[in-house]
């Protein structure tokens, strides 16, 4: 059978649309996590990344960041958390958060550093302080990535919260590891299909996000989707 | 931190970090030379660079758990499940790198290279294509560094790795396991990582030796840095 | 249409190794032989063109009717009627989007004309499959498009190496040409990014010459150095193009590089059409109308006269008088000669300063010429070598309103004046007129 099929018996399934392991719930812990953690890192590394892109002072710390990344390992991150800190929010909510963290702050970093210079010394020239300019002028210009920045982000978030279900997280990830657990591959077909499904949602909020917060005239600019 | 574990596991910790080695170096390979021809042709015939890239947008935004899993039916639990996806994630970060590598040979260049009468297939492979290594170089790089790292969720599916001790330290509520796995997969990236900034340098002593300031690329929204800019 | 995936195939099959051969054969179906005046190549030397010499004003490149339209309606060039002479430097000048570059690139096909035909020797370009006919011909081009990936050595030899030069050859011509255009030994195994902007381009000019290409084809070449850089490059191009004699087509946006560098200048006018296509002196002496006068600048009439040699100046020796002369018998023989002015030289003949009459008058008996106040002598110009507008500026700048002639070790010659200047001036213009007149009666 294909995996298709798999997915649908299972997700056809009414008994899967009820309850407190019911899809709909799963979504929504799922979404939860996504949300908290992506707006934790946000909180983070957008201002981290705009200080740092600004003044230009600790570009070096981003560049490692940016190189290294992507070398650590999910599963291992999370497992680790719940070792050390026992079964606690933080065991999720730390790793989600710290592997969300590079892809923001590179590219909000990337977004300011990469301002025209030109339009920095138009904004100083017209007599804005510090904090104008980089509200008015270098913040709006970087928009375009910083928004890039938090879509990457979401993508590393959902999948790392699929993942977490191993540590014990709900979410749609649960339907993963648990089906994988009792050898039904229906339920780790569905879980899949839906996590697949979420992903793609994300992203489509985030190109209509974009759409909204980014000035027409910057939109261009970017390389098409 | 038990150490004496890691003597006494050391024909497995060999085992599974050269498992993980294969399952992360084999995709980003496999991905170059897929995304090579695939770039060519996205610059040769410009209106197929947007639906592709598009799609390899989607592709790389679905979490690779899932992806392995759709192939079971398929390929059933072995490295050909990992491997796949894994491809297919390598070939999204290389195939811009690619295209933007050969589109960064300067106007000029390519304008004599042709004025001297270079066709155009001698012009992609002794012009071109030179040119674009640094760019396809720094993708491989990170294509390479995620293949190692996300190979290891594949011992989610019995499919191992250096997860195994992930898991296993996990299960066993042992520390030193997981933090060995830990440092094994970081660095073994960083190996991987150092050598192809070598091959880099080998490969092109055209450049100049030290990043200057304004050579980073933004390859949409990934930023690279530390890619020295192509001097016409 | 159809032979265009044979050509690309063939083309494929050049790169793997085997030049020329396979692309003439295909696209030379009547006969790639010894035919005069044929351009083609074969496989192991450089182009042949013009075997053996060819006269003197024979004319190597033809437009005929060019026109160059572009989809969106704008036209580039119109109607285009050129010749241009063998042997020579050719400068087409003009403003921005008049057509120039647009003419130069239609040569080497890099644009294709919309209706029209160029040829080149004789032969229609049309007929030639472009990487060939490219490779017969040099391109330099503002940036230079060095290749940044290849030393300099190898970026001189791409052509010769193209056309199937060995290894070796290529090499022994790359440092040759090095040294033509002045660059150090030791640049050889350099990349482009270490070397400065001149530097690059002089590489440029290089790599353009490298197959020995009898047409060389020079966009803009020398726009995007500085003043001072660009300058020694123009009289580097001249001093080459004395010793090799190629046919140089030049594109440049400045008139004054034009008149300087070109043998024959072609003035265009916005729209691709061309003004006035003369040698520098004739534009400058007799511009065609208003559009050319004015793009030639404000004054051309002093910039004619750096085309009028020296050496039709007649100098006077009246004014000359040596420092041991006495002081009363030179100005005596100075006011006998109506002259007010003295120019005091050594015993070399070599020029020491301007003395007054008046002051030499009411000099003490025993003084010598030699011991009164001297005005410095200012800038002198050479009578052999140099023009008429050196020797006028060398009299505005001399304090007696009188310039020194000297010769090559700078020995004093004569003496000039405004009015010998004008005199001067008035027989040139006389024997150009004469000239035109000869030239026109043999033309028909």
């Amino acid at each position: 059978m294909s995996f298709l099929s798999y997915a649908w018996g299972w997700l056809r399934a009414p008994v899967q649309w009820h309850g407190s392991d019911g899809i709909p719930i799963r979504i929504l812990q799922h979404l939860g996590y996504t949300g908290l953690s992506l707006l934790i890192a946000a909180l983070i590394a957008v201002p981290l990344g705009i200080l740092i892109g600004h003044t230009g002072r600790g570009a070096l710390l981003v560049v490692n960041v940016a190189n290294a990344w992507r070398a650590i390992p999910t599963l291992g991150l999370l497992v680790l958390a719940v070792i050390t800190l026992g079964f606690s929010p933080l065991a999720w909510l730390i790793p989600l958060v710290v592997l969300a963290i590079p892809p923001i702050l590179v590219n909000a970093y990337e977004g300011v550093a990469g301002v025209d210079p030109e339009i920095r010394d138009a904004a100083q020239g017209m007599g804005m302080t510090p904090w104008q300019q980089v509200l008015k002028v270098e913040v709006p210009v970087a928009l375009p990535l910083i928004m890039l920045g938090l879509r990457t982000g979401a993508i590393f978030v959902v999948a790392t919260a699929t993942i977490a279900a191993e540590i014990g997280l709900g979410g749609l990830g649960r339907y993963i590891i648990d089906g994988l657990a009792s050898n039904n591959y229906g339920e780790v077909a569905g879980g899949a299909a839906l996590v697949v499904v979420l992903a793609l949602v994300v992203q489509v909020v985030f190109v209509g996000l974009r759409r909204l917060v980014v000035p027409a005239g910057l939109r261009k600019q970017e390389r098409p989707t | 931190m038990m150490w004496s574990w890691i003597p006494s596991n050391a024909g497995l910790i060999r085992q599974y970090t050269l498992d993980n080695a294969y399952l992360g170096i084999v995709p980003a390979l496999l991905g170059l030379v897929i995304s090579v021809p695939l770039g060519i042709a996205c610059v040769r015939w410009r209106w197929l660079y947007p639906p592709v890239l598009s799609a390899t947008s989607i592709l790389y935004a679905l979490p690779s758990l899932a992806l392995f899993i759709v192939l079971i039916p398929y390929t059933g639990l072995t490295d050909t499940t990992v491997i796949i996806p894994l491809t297919l994630f390598s070939l999204c970060i290389l195939l811009p790198n690619v295209v933007d590598g050969l589109r960064s040979v300067p106007g000029p260049v390519r304008q004599a290279a042709t004025a001297m009468g270079f066709g155009p297939l001698r012009r992609l492979v002794q012009v071109e294509l030179p040119i674009a290594v640094p760019l396809v170089i720094a993708g491989l790089r990170i294509a390479v560094v995620s293949s190692i790292s996300l190979a290891s969720v594949g011992q989610l599916m019995g499919i191992y790795s250096l997860g195994y001790f992930f898991i296993d330290g996990y299960q066993r509520d042992f520390p030193t396991e997981i933090v060995v796995g830990l440092v094994l997969i970081i660095a073994l990236a960083l190996v991987c990582d150092v050598l192809l900034v070598g091959a880099r340098r080998l490969l092109t002593p055209w450049q100049p030796r030290r990043a200057r300031r304004g050579n980073r690329r933004v390859l949409r929204g990934r930023a690279v840095l530390e890619v020295p800019e192509v001097a016409a | 249409m159809a032979t265009y995936p044979i050509r690309f195939l063939a083309n494929g099959c050049v790169s793997l190794g085997r030049p020329g051969r396979w692309a003439a054969t295909l696209t030379w179906q009547r006969g790639a032989g010894n035919v005069p005046g044929q351009y083609g190549l074969d496989s192991k030397s450089r182009p042949r063109i013009l075997a053996g010499g060819a006269p003197e004003g024979h004319v190597l490149i033809t437009f005929e009717g060019v026109t160059k339209r572009y989809p969106d309606g704008t036209v580039a060039v119109d109607h285009l009627d050129l010749e241009i002479p063998v042997g020579q430097t050719m400068v087409l000048v003009g403003p921005s989007g008049c057509g120039k570059t647009t003419s130069l690139r239609m040569i080497n096909r890099m644009i294709d004309p919309t209706s029209g035909r160029i040829l080149l020797d004789g032969q229609d370009i049309q007929q030639s499959d472009p990487p060939d006919l490219r490779r017969g011909i040099g391109y330099v081009i503002q940036q230079s498009g060095l290749f940044p990936h290849r030393t300099i050595e190898a970026n001189i030899a791409t052509v010769p190496l193209l056309i199937g030069w060995g290894k070796a050859r290529a090499r022994t011509r790359a440092r040759e040409l090095m040294e033509l255009v002045g660059l150090e030994p030791q640049m050889a195994s350099r990349y482009p990014y270490q070397l400065s902007g001149g530097q690059q381009q002089r590489v440029g000019v290089a790599r353009a010459l490298a197959a020995d290409p009898p047409v060389l084809l020079m966009d803009e070449p020398f726009s995007a150095v500085d003043p001072i850089v660009r300058a020694s490059l123009q009289d580097e191009l001249i001093k080459l193009q004395s010793e090799l004699h190629k046919t140089i087509v030049l594109v440049t946006h400045d008139v004054e590089e034009a008149i300087k560098v070109g043998d024959q200048v072609a003035i265009f006018r916005p729209g691709g059409k061309i003004a006035q296509v003369d040698t520098p002196e004739r534009l400058l002496g007799s511009p065609a109308d208003d559009y050319v006068e004015n793009f030639l600048g404000f004054d051309r009439g002093i910039r004619r006269l750096s085309f009028l040699a020296a050496s039709g100046l007649n100098l006077t020796d009246s004014a000359v008088v040596s420092a041991g002369t006495p002081a009363a018998q030179a100005a005596q023989a100075a006011r006998r000669a109506g002259e007010s002015w003295l120019l005091v030289v050594d015993a070399d003949r070599k020029p020491l300063g301007w003395a007054a009459v008046d002051e030499l008058e009411s000099s003490p008996v025993e003084a010598k010429a030699g011991g009164a106040q001297l005005m410095a002598y200012g800038h002198t110009f050479d009578v052999s070598s140099d023009s008429l507008r050196a020797a006028l500026d060398a009299t505005v700048l001399s304090p007696a309103g009188q310039a020194a002639g000297v010769d090559d070790l700078g020995r004093v010659v004569g003496v000039t004046s405004y009015d010998r200047l004008r005199t001067a001036i008035l027989a040139a213009d006389a024997r150009s007129a004469q000239a035109d007149v000869t030239e026109a009666a043999a033309e028909s």
